[in-house]
């Protein structure tokens, strides 16, 4: 089984104080605050949304209409610290409705391909950095191409865990609308469903 | 025996691998970043917000428009809105009506904000809406209300 070197880099959890401050801030009208929150939760955001497998136009409308939501909620909503959860819920239910709507569903997910980003080391170094990033990129897709064959049930919750910073569990609950106890029993064993299909 | 430990590691390894994967292959597009970021500078600050109280796309429709329109309500009883939306080609036709009915500004947010004035009983038609995310800022007197953001 391969998995890829994690970079040296540690994922660290968000700090729930800071990003209620960072809440707080913006509610009195810091736009630099207002953008940190956007940067820092985007990706659950987006976890949420594509864990519905809305096609790429309702997925983008989605995620505008749920930070829409926040901006104009901004001077109301009661547990700053809870932010996170709010936008979640707010992605999932925004999500459920366009599937109701009967717009489609996209059966699998596109592979895009990412192109090396211009920079100044010797000529050896990049391309030796080339070919290790090259080996780190296929192994990442071989992982991604073994989750796509995972259950239903399986991708959802995983696509929703996979946002960085890593969910909190009350996060994953509200973007999927399940109990926070059955994330933990689910989240293993379809690990260990990837592990299996990774051998 | 199994060390449960060693699971726990594993797991943990393979769902950071998850995580990079999903960075690398399925990031949020900059450009969706951007626009919401965009969105602090024309949020509402200094008019009501107005819930939606009725959708005809959630629970059982008890009032249904013209096939495949789609009925939103906002508001209370103080200043509420009432809309069917339908689809015409590419874009949206927004049939609406401010309630209770008196005439007002009403001003499409989003994207493209378009502003339109009502007749006497509050009436107005948007047409050539694009699809996307909607809301509504209403002025009838001396009230402002805008609706919460939806889908269309």
């Amino acid at each position: 089984m391969t998995i890829p070197d994690a970079p040296d880099v540690r994922a660290c959890r968000v700090d729930i104080d800071s990003t209620g401050a960072l809440f707080q801030a913006a509610a009195k009208g810091d736009a630099a605050a207002w953008e940190a929150l956007v940067g820092r939760l985007s990706p659950l955001v987006w976890s949420v949304v594509r864990s519905h497998r809305l096609i790429d136009a309702d997925a983008h409308e989605v995620f505008q209409t749920t930070w829409f939501r926040l901006a104009d909620n901004l001077t109301r909503i009661r547990e700053p610290d809870k932010v996170g959860s709010w936008l979640a819920s707010t992605a999932r239910h925004e999500c459920l409705k366009v599937i109701r709507g009967s717009r489609r569903v996209v059966p699998t997910s596109d592979v895009d391909v990412l192109s090396p980003e211009a920079d100044d080391r010797s000529p050896e170094q990049a391309v030796l950095d080339a070919e290790e990033a090259a080996g780190q990129e296929a192994a990442l897709r071989r992982v991604w191409q073994a989750y796509e064959q995972l259950s239903d049930n399986c991708r959802r919750l995983l696509r929703v865990l996979m946002a960085s910073p890593p969910p909190s569990y009350a996060e994953i609950a509200a973007g999927l609308g399940i109990a926070i106890g059955s994330i933990g029993p689910t989240r293993g064993r379809c690990l260990g469903h990837l592990r299996r299909l990774l051998t | 025996m199994t060390c449960v430990n060693g699971d726990v590691d594993d797991d943990a390894e393979l769902e950071g691998a998850l995580r990079r994967a999903a960075e690398l292959l399925d990031p949020v597009p900059a450009s969706l970043v951007e626009v919401a970021v965009e969105a602090f500078r024309f949020r509402t600050v200094d008019a009501e917000l107005a819930e939606l109280t009725f959708d005809s796309m959630t629970g059982t429709a008890a009032v249904r428009g013209p096939a495949q329109a789609r009925v939103l309500g906002f508001g209370g009883q103080a200043a509420g809105l009432d809309l069917e939306i339908t689809a015409a080609g590419p874009s949206r036709r927004v049939v609406g009506q401010v309630t209770p009915p008196a005439h007002a500004v009403v001003e499409v947010r989003g994207d493209t904000p378009v502003s339109v004035t009502t007749d006497a009983l509050g009436r107005f038609i948007v047409d050539r809406v694009p699809p996307g995310p909607l809301s509504f800022r209403c002025r009838v007197g001396d009230v402002v209300f805008t609706t919460e953001w939806v889908t269309v």
